[in-house]
């Protein structure tokens, strides 16, 4: 395994990707090489099946052909006018194992919009972010960060490149050894000369700025989920990045607190500027936040647009998870 | 037979990966890498001097004790109780200090880097650190290894002292056999500067393959807490095993071909 691998996390799947695998694993045709693009194979249906090469001892979906599966995506992309794609995604495939988690992505999340890739749970978002950062590599396409290629760049331009970016993740990652003052101060230190006084009044500002600004002592262990957030997100805005993402900011807060915290996105958005892509499967934060919206399933495209648009979308897909139905292409399996 | 050949095959390939990340890890500290976190580095230093050392040298103390008890006993039973020091220089210095050593490295410092490591994994701030543009190898892996490196020489003689002086009581003030001048007299005639030096070269190799080993599972660790408490199994058995393969070879290597023992002329 080479230095790059190990640096960037390599092929090996995560514990959200184990989970995301293990969804996708009963929606998806299992087999024993399976390439990630194309048809997947037939497999038995029943332990009855025996004819086949294989023996199943227990009952598997019947596999469906590429057009069953992806019957309701129409990659349809309404266009933002006059905006670049800060992200593209072209053509990505991504397997873990035998699971094929993205299987042809194609996505472009504009510049200065706050986008929203939404997805039932275990559909590839997560995946997707990583993707982004460099921190998985697909195994077939390419994604493009202001038009460079993530997969060919050498490490230094990688690290360079991340520098671009800042992340919240689900459960804001501060250092458990660190303060909450350090946590925040910490890129500011590592990538830049700035003296102490001058890290002091950034760190507080941005830290008042998530309404932590009485917290500076405290220990990631002493904070709330939300507060967990909240400094993640300081922390993400520290360095005043092109890109900030954030990897399902609602997930464990209760409604008021996610109303919140969408409300201080959309104001720091407002103040900062930047591409900033959210994670999410909660409808409610999609309504509030989004102004371009990407909704993703079987690790393709179903749609993806301005918000008002997808709100609007007859794509009877689209529309159900919109809306939150129980009724229509969007099942249990 | 595949079968069969599959754990083989499959600690191969774990060693194989394990020698991969070590040669990385040092190439980051020899490529001086390291460096640009030294801040890290000694900050790391001064976490394994304030926790570890107090434990080494406590467990090296009783080590000490036992040496030079069973020195007394042993010379006792074959009339020559004076020559009590020889068993205590040779136990203490070549064996069981490195031993002690290595055992505590791996229980408290290895498992601890593996604990730390493997829950900044599954908690993502190993991706936090990379996505902030910082080689988290280096900042993580490199850092502990420089760290061990500026501190367990002087905690290994800190311990050393600490077994020496353990054997003194015993043999000395406990049992007190022989005087103090002549327990002195053959515990300081049977080594010298070089022996000091080979079982501090045996405490080190096993300091390093510790604190990488650790890095190792830490860094790589998945599969949420149950992952992190089955890789840090892992790695205590697997520096347990490696602590007395470096000892047996070091002995074999320093003192096998010369074991410098003044006895016969």
């Amino acid at each position: 395994m080479s230095e790059s691998d190990f640096e960037k996390g390599a092929d090996a799947p995560r514990d959200d990707d184990v989970e995301l695998l293990a969804q996708d694993a009963d929606t998806e045709a299992p087999e024993l090489e399976a390439p990630p693009a194309g048809p997947p194979a037939t497999v038995p249906s029943t332990s009855t099946d025996v004819a086949s090469s294989r023996i199943s001892v227990v009952s598997e979906p019947v596999a469906r052909t590429d057009d069953e599966e992806f019957q309701w995506h129409t990659g349809t992309k309404h266009s933002v006018e006059g905006v670049e794609d800060a992200i593209e995604f072209l053509d990505v495939h991504k397997a873990f194992g035998r699971n094929r988690v993205l299987r042809g992505l194609n996505l472009g999340i504009p510049e200065n919009r706050i986008s929203m890739i939404l997805g039932p749970s275990g559909t590839g978002k997560s995946v997707c972010i990583k993707h982004m950062v460099g921190l998985l590599y697909p195994d077939q396409g390419d994604i493009l960060v202001h038009g460079e290629s993530v997969p060919n760049m050498v490490d230094d331009e990688l690290f360079d490149m991340r520098r671009k970016f800042g992340v919240l993740f689900q459960d804001g990652a501060l250092f458990g050894s660190m303060n909450l003052y350090d946590n925040v101060a910490f890129p500011l230190r590592q990538h830049t000369d700035r003296g102490e006084e001058e890290i002091a009044e950034i760190v507080n500002a941005r830290l008042r700025e998530v309404g932590l600004g009485e917290a500076n002592e405290m220990m990631p262990n002493e904070l709330s989920g939300g507060m967990r957030k909240r400094a993640g997100f300081a922390r993400a805005l520290v360095l005043d990045p092109d890109i900030v993402l954030f990897d399902e900011p609602d997930s464990g807060l209760d409604p008021v607190r996610t109303a919140l915290l969408c409300e201080l996105i959309k104001e720091i958005h407002e103040e900062n500027g930047g591409a900033y892509v959210v994670i999410t499967h909660d409808i409610a934060s999609a309504r509030r936040v989004a102004e371009f919206i990407a909704v993703l399933w079987r690790g393709r495209i179903v749609e993806s647009g301005p918000a008002a648009d997808l709100f609007a979308s007859e794509n009877p897909f689209v529309r159900q998870f919109l809306s939150g139905e129980s009724q229509g292409p969007l099942g249990m399996e | 037979m595949n079968g069969l050949l599959a754990a083989p095959r499959a600690w191969i390939e774990t060693f194989g990966e394990i020698a991969g990340f070590c040669g990385q890890v040092l190439g980051q500290v020899f490529g001086g890498r390291v460096f640009r976190f030294f801040g890290e580095a000694l900050r790391q230093a001064g976490i394994l001097i304030l926790s570890s050392t107090l434990v080494i040298c406590g467990l090296v103390f009783i080590i000490g004790l036992q040496c030079g008890i069973e020195g007394a006993y042993f010379t006792r039973g074959t009339g020559t109780p004076t020559y009590a020091g020889v068993f205590a220089a040779w136990c203490d210095l070549r064996e069981l200090v490195p031993y002690a050593f290595g055992y505590m490295m791996a229980a408290k410092v290895g498992t601890g880097i593996v604990a730390e490591l493997g829950s900044m994994r599954i908690s993502d701030e190993i991706d936090a650190l990379e996505v902030m543009g910082i080689n988290s190898m280096t900042f993580l892996c490199a850092t502990r290894l420089l760290a061990s490196w500026m501190v367990l020489p002087f905690v290994y003689i800190a311990s050393v002292r600490s077994g020496f002086f353990a054997s003194y009581l015993a043999v000395v003030v406990q049992i007190h056999e022989v005087s103090a001048g002549g327990y002195s007299l053959i515990f300081w005639m049977f080594q010298n500067p070089p022996d000091l030096l080979f079982s501090a070269i045996k405490a080190m190799a096993m300091a390093t393959v510790i604190v990488l080993v650790g890095c190792y599972y830490g860094y790589n660790a998945r599969g949420g807490p149950v992952g992190v408490g089955t890789a840090t199994a892992k790695s205590m058995v697997l520096n347990i095993v490696a602590v007395h393969l470096i000892g047996m070879l070091g002995t074999q290597i320093f003192w096998g071909a010369n074991p410098r023992a003044p006895i016969g002329g």
